[in-house]
């Protein structure tokens, strides 16, 4: 990873602070000084949108929000009280910092959150607000509040100078934590909750924390941005600041630059605030919404993923033509054309439809079935001590019974087969393992620690690691990243390059080692579901549960997988595994456990229980009838 | 007295909530698009209904023969596009807020900012009324309210019903699954864009029936409307019916109780609260959509 | 395959625009200006206006008003003997994009003179900016005397320095010297800065129509406020109804009093006598006799009797205004308060010019200070910067009548009788 954020940040804030600090000398005109103070407060808010909305994929439709109680504070404890204007910026983070906590624990808690119902949450936040304001007139007297000029050092210049630094500090502090949040586990932990949030949990990532986190960042950021805003306006009323315009720029902008990385709102605000102007300077201003509009939407179709995502494809190509362009209407019309000019010109580069590259080539032989186990758990030599404990085990999905009053045991060193009809309870068992379900009645223990009150994260903690039916890798990571998160997360959480380092030991134990560097999508549906392996691998679990890891391969695949199991189990984990294939089961599993109609049907040596009269009925009959069907 | 008077209005008036929020509602749940464009099409509706009432002096009822169908194609063809561009969920939000924006100063181009409105002669409705024993109901209104249970009632029957609509309905709950009932998902799903398009186009020509227009009209919308598909429940038809006139008699007897100042307050936390304690819409209990 | 040449096409169709767009920014306008009838360089007069957003019903009414006003002048020969050139921009009712847009009128592209934008929020921020940069901002709309602390802003339309009394004041002045004054007054109030200012007062000043009302011994029978956007007029209707007032005052804007109008229609009631304070004169009308009686402020109704007595400038000026409009589009194409208000700014910034003979910021704000201007509709206006430049009003009140607005009160300036309750 780069580290050109932590030169180019404060280079480009010091770049640009320079233009209103020698803003005589150079011959800089004021009005550019306007023109760069609103880009500038919408970065703050852009920025501030993507930390969250961005980063983690949870919209928000509340960015008015802290806008309003940014500006609001400041016009009322500094326009009004005569409080001190510093302090009141301070007081805006902190009430933003509040009401972001707030919502993020009304909302993060439920536990079936969709994004569409995030975004209608954060929605409704400014419309109670401004109601709210609107209610109580003592707070803004009614008709809005004149927000007067700050005292400010005399070597700043104008109130104009003024107002451009602090806004261009505000703006910088928020690209830079954005770029420093994008750097370390917390962006990590968000492009995982971004890529696939469950399985996040399951690998150790406390999502609720960071989610929270994420959501106070973005508050606070746009509190402060509201506050220096008030001093823009001048004057601060309901309507001003409370506006659903807001969040609906500051989404076009995010998403027209790019919302995954931490430059795209910049590229987005730029580009969004130049056409504006010169449509407005050139007397277009009837045109001027229908233009954004159709470009809005032709963007949405062309880039969904934005700007910047597309300019980074051919970086060299797009400048090359801008820069000329930029020059040469620069010398004709005026120098902001030149910009806006470069820009689209640049833009229209990077939109260009590339030729569909073919994927990256994968060697399908990769799989190497002759390396050997890396090493052999310490602890394994006592292979009788409990591992999972599961006693009396109930769940009700509304009312729905799912399993009822299941006992079941693990003992250190078992591979357990865990079989059973559709519909049995199997998956809802292996949730209920791994921490993601909680049990209706019935108690569960890893490693002697009741899970009953631990969130899924720290299941994984405890020792559970598991793989999903249907592999669900993070797309935006490498499969070495993806094996890294595990490490990353663990029980003992690591730094990103020592977890890059630990994960090839997992991505040799299922034989990935080869594709450490490819994306997920370049893999076939046995290296993916290899790669769930790893990654539950590198969690250094106590047991593995394996949720019909085998699903949908070939004969030749699966004999690869049951040797991928087999040294897995030699390193030292206990294994659940289910499967529909009795043949894999017999060849792998100590034990075998039948459950049926959510309850335990038999629980045994392979042999035996396969021979089970009651269990070929309930089981094998139930199969072969309904393939008859 | 008052309160009751302010509850039954309220009611009326929800009707008129729901049948806006109907359209959008139940492309959102089953054709996966939150149309913003959706309130552009409500706009024009009414604006439609408005010149044409206005330029031939007809009665504006009238007016339907020809806004219906060109909402119902501007509908279709809308979603004909997105199936053609494979628009995400969430794109569609940020593709139709283009249109929207598009839209919005079109008309404001074509018809000015003013406000626009029916004169008393065009649009006898406006302050007619219908009284029954001490309380009054509205015409506008009980037009709206008469108007949105007919059509929510009629689409519900249809998606419930017939053999298209549980084709929708598997769709949208597993887009795998709909290919087995062999219907044209696409063909159909353009129909039900089309269907909610050409009841934009009544929920305009209704809401030009008892206000003023302008174009900014169509953004204050957004508050009202989206609180009721909310509430509702996304894609539940009979759900949405209830909500919105939920929504109209708790904002009629908040106004009368409290203040009417108060009213967005109380909307909007409820709004909260049922997003917090039934994620899935007030009226959804027990079924999974 | 045809996703791919959908994308295609839609890439060739978005670059064109975007391409198309350059081309346009480069054929940068050159103005609006109409023909110079006055030799040398042009004087430029920069302000914004809300041509679309909330705001925009009146912007347009000011742009038209303003071009009107900016044509005769220049076929009068000018200012100072230069022509006039007037650059106006869309601040789409945005505050934030007025401030940003007044400061490239001024310090980019240096025009000579500047004139306020439309509705008080956006005033408010464009005084801003003239106040950093000591420019003369005569200004069409804002009452709110107490926020308007720049002493080189001078208002186009006055209610005194304290609308909150005199508004009021006023109105109950008027209903008193009816022959059955009204006794029960109901007063329902729009959140709006400026309408809940005449309702309640500002600030530790907390005069407003509700405790005159109060203070004069009137029995206040309902006080509501209610949001900006407000759509449930119903319910409102059913309390005014059963509150049973004399007189209903609505402190509202734009369409309010319709809405309110209509809803109350549709209960089969009509209070016996109703004052809107900021409504669209527009609308009101298109209610027929629902609709009769309801008065209002104005500063200028172009009535027969008025425009006799103001002589043949100001029915030319009536009438220019008015083909504009049609031309336009407008809805409603009579001059009124807003078009009289616009007008009056513009006399303002030119009689300033025209005192201090040369384009001198200082020296125009000091001529008005000491000889004011005289103005077409509300004669000699004379500014006191301790007022906030709040020259004493002449604002009257109107009503509508057989289908028309007619000032009727106060009685030196009225062209018609205040009507009492219909029987």
């Amino acid at each position: 990873m780069t580290r050109r954020g932590l030169i180019g940040i404060p280079l480009a804030v010091a770049l640009l602070a320079a233009l209103s600090l020698y803003r005589e000398t150079i011959g800089f005109p004021l009005f550019y000084l306007g023109l760069l103070t609103t880009m500038l407060f919408w970065v703050t808010q852009a920025t501030s949108w993507n930390i969250l909305s961005g980063y983690s994929g949870y919209f928000s439709f509340g960015q008015a929000a802290y806008v309003g109680v940014g500006a609001y504070t400041t016009a009322v404890l500094f326009g009004r009280h005569g409080v001190n204007f510093y302090l009141t910026i301070l007081v805006a983070a902190a009430l933003c910092a509040v009401l972001g906590l707030a919502m993020g624990a009304l909302a993060f808690r439920l536990r079936a959150l969709r994004g569409e119902i995030f975004a209608l949450l954060t929605l409704a936040v400014p419309f109670i607000l401004a109601a709210l304001a609107r209610i109580n007139p003592a707070i803004d007297g009614g008709q809005g509040i004149i927000v007067s000029i700050p005292e400010y050092p005399e070597g700043i210049g104008l109130f104009q100078d003024y107002l451009y630094l602090a806004t261009l500090l505000v703006a910088g502090a928020a690209v830079f934590a954005a770029y420093a949040i994008r750097q370390s586990r917390f962006g990590w932990a968000l492009s995982a909750i971004h890529d696939a949030e469950d399985v996040a949990e399951g690998l150790g990532v406390a999502t609720f924390r960071y989610k929270l986190q994420a959501l106070v960042a973005s508050a606070v950021i746009g509190g402060v941005g509201g506050s220096i805003f008030a001093l823009q306006i001048g004057f601060v009323a309901v309507d001003s600041v409370f506006q659903l315009t807001v969040p609906l720029f500051v989404i076009v902008m995010s998403v027209l630059g790019g919302r995954t990385h931490w430059i795209g709102p910049v590229i987005g605000v730029v580009f969004v605030v130049l056409v504006q102007d010169r449509l407005t300077a050139s007397g277009l201003g009837r045109w001027q919404l229908i233009a954004l509009g159709a470009i809005l939407a032709a963007l949405v179709v062309v880039a969904p993923d934005g700007i910047y995502a597309r300019l980074k494809a051919r970086p060299l190509l797009a400048a090359a033509v801008a820069v000329p362009i930029t020059a040469v209407v620069w010398l004709v019309a005026q120098p902001l054309d030149g910009m806006l000019a470069g820009l689209l010109a640049a833009t229209a580069i990077a939109l260009w439809p590339a030729r569909r590259r073919p994927p990256p080539s994968v060697d399908r032989g990769v799989v190497d079935t002759d390396r050997s186990p890396i090493r052999v758990d310490k602890s394994s030599s006592d292979g009788e001590e409990a591992v999972v404990e599961c006693r009396g085990v109930t769940k009700y999905f509304g009312g729905v019974r799912a399993l009822e009053g299941v006992d079941f045991t693990i003992r250190e060193g078992e591979i357990v087969g865990l079989v059973g009809p559709n519909g049995s309870g199997k998956t809802t068992l292996v949730s209920l393992l791994a921490g993601s379900l909680r049990p209706t009645r019935g108690t569960i223990r890893i490693a002697g620690q009741d899970l009953a009150h631990l969130p899924a994260h720290r299941v994984a903690h405890a020792g559970v690691a598991r793989t999903y039916q249907i592999p669900r890798p993070f797309a935006s990571m490498t499969v070495r990243d993806n094996v890294a998160m595990a490490v990353m997360f663990g029980r003992s959480p690591l730094p990103l390059g020592t977890a890059r380092r630990e994960a090839q030991r997992p991505l040799d134990v299922v034989g990935l080692g080869a594709l450490a560097d490819a994306y997920p999508s370049a893999l076939n549906l046995h290296q993916r579901q290899l790669l769930e392996m790893a990654r539950a691998l590198a969690a250094d679990p106590k047991v593995l549960l394996l949720d019909e890891a085998l699903a949908g391969l070939n004969p030749a695949e699966i004999d690869n997988a049951v040797q991928v199991v087999r040294r897995v189990h030699a390193s030292g984990v206990s294994i659940v595994i289910v499967e529909h294939l009795l043949r894999v089961v017999k060849a792998l599993a100590t034990r075998i456990v039948v459950l049926d109609q959510g309850s335990c049907l038999a629980d045994g040596d392979p042999t035996e229980v396969l021979a089970d009269p009651a269990v070929v009925r309930a089981y094998l009959g139930r199969r072969a009838h309904a393939r008859d069907s | 007295m008052s309160t009751i008077q302010a509850a039954l209005s309220g009611i009326l008036l929800g009707g008129l909530y729901a049948l806006m929020a109907a359209g959008l509602s139940v492309t959102w749940g089953v054709l996966r698009v939150i149309n913003l464009a959706h309130f552009g099409l409500m706009l024009v509706g009414a604006y439609l209904t408005f010149e044409l009432a206005s330029a031939w002096h007809i009665n504006p009822l009238w007016t339907l023969v020809v806004t219906v169908p060109a909402m119902f194609v501007l509908g279709g063809a809308l979603q004909l596009a997105f199936d053609a561009l494979r628009i995400s969920e969430l794109n569609s939000l940020l593709l139709t807020f283009g249109l929207l924006i598009i839209i919005v100063q079109s008309v404001s181009n074509i018809w000015s900012a003013d406000f626009q409105r029916m004169t008393a002669a065009v649009n006898p409705y406006a302050t007619e009324s219908v009284r029954l024993g001490r309380f009054v109901f509205p015409v506008p209104t009980l037009f709206a309210f008469a108007v949105a249970i007919l059509i929510i009632g009629c689409a519900h029957l249809v998606l419930r019903r017939t053999f298209a609509g549980r084709a929708l309905r598997a769709y949208a709950e597993d887009r795998a699954v709909a290919g087995a009932f062999g219907v044209d998902h696409r063909r159909v799903g353009v129909l039900l864009a089309a269907t909610s398009g050409g009841s934009a186009a009544v929920a305009g020509m209704l809401f030009s029936l008892g206000s003023s227009l302008t174009p900014a009209t169509a953004y204050e919308w957004f508050g009202t409307v989206f609180a009721v598909v909310i509430l509702g429940g996304v894609g539940h038809l009979l759900g949405t019916l209830s909500a919105g006139l939920l929504v109209g008699l708790l904002s009629g007897v908040v106004s009368v109780v409290l203040s009417p100042a108060t009213a967005p307050f109380v909307l909007f936390s409820l709004i909260v609260l049922a997003l917090l304690l039934r994620p899935r819409g007030l009226f959804a209990a027990r079924t999974a959509r | 395959m045809r996703e791919k040449t959908g994308r295609v096409l839609v890439a060739v169709a978005a670059a064109t625009l975007l391409l198309g767009f350059v081309v346009a920014c480069e054929k940068k306008s050159e103005g609006g200006g109409g023909a110079p009838a006055a030799s040398g360089a042009p004087i430029v007069v920069g302000s914004t206006l809300s041509l679309s957003g909330a705001f925009a019903a009146t912007g347009a009414i000011h742009k038209i008003a303003g071009e009107a006003f900016v044509d005769r002048l220049n076929a009068e020969g000018g200012l100072l003997g230069r022509p006039v050139r007037w650059v106006v921009r869309d601040d789409e009712s945005d505050q934030a994009k007025v401030s940003m847009l007044y400061e490239q009128l001024i310090s980019q592209d240096k025009v000579d003179l500047i004139i306020g934008p439309y509705a008080t929020p956006n005033i408010l921020s464009a005084m801003a900016v003239a106040a950093r940069h000591k420019y003369v901002l005569p200004q069409h709309t804002a009452v709110l005397a107490p926020l308007l602390t720049y002493e080189c802003q001078f208002p186009g339309w006055s209610i005194g320095s304290t609308p909150n009394e005199f508004v009021p004041n006023q109105l109950l002045d008027a209903v008193a010297s009816l022959s059955t004054p009204p006794k029960r007054i109901a007063i329902v109030t729009n959140q709006n800065g400026s309408t809940d200012f005449v309702s309640y007062g500002a600030g530790d000043n907390k005069v407003g129509a509700v405790s005159i009302t109060r203070q004069r011994g009137l029995e206040l029978v309902l006080e509501k406020r209610y949001p900006p956007n407000f759509s449930d007029w119903a319910s409102l209707a059913t309390q005014v109804r059963d509150a049973r007032p004399d007189l209903l005052i609505n402190n509202g804007l734009g369409v309010d009093p319709v809405n309110l109008l209509q809803a109350m229609a549709q209960l089969n009631y009509k209070p016996p006598m109703m004052f809107s304070l900021f409504p669209a004169p527009g609308p009101p009308l298109g209610l027929g006799p629902k609709a009769d009686g309801l008065m209002s402020v104005s500063i200028f109704e172009p009535n027969k009797a008025t425009l006799d007595r103001l002589g043949a400038k100001a029915t030319a000026v009536v009438n220019d205004f008015k083909a504009r409009a049609t031309t336009a589009k407008l809805p409603y194409t009579v001059f009124e308060t807003q078009a009289a208000a616009s007008w009056n700014a513009w006399e303002i910034l030119v009689a300033g010019v025209k005192g201090a003979g040369k384009i001198d910021h200082q020296a125009i704000c000091d001529s008005l200070h000491s000889n004011g201007a005289d103005t077409t509709f509300s004669g000699h206006l004379a500014f006191d910067a301790s007022k906030h430049n709040f020259w004493p009003p002449t604002q009257t009140i109107k009503q509508i009548q057989n289908g028309d607005w007619v000032t009727v009160w106060p009685k030196d300036r009225a062209a018609g009788e205040l009507r009492g309750p219909a029987a």
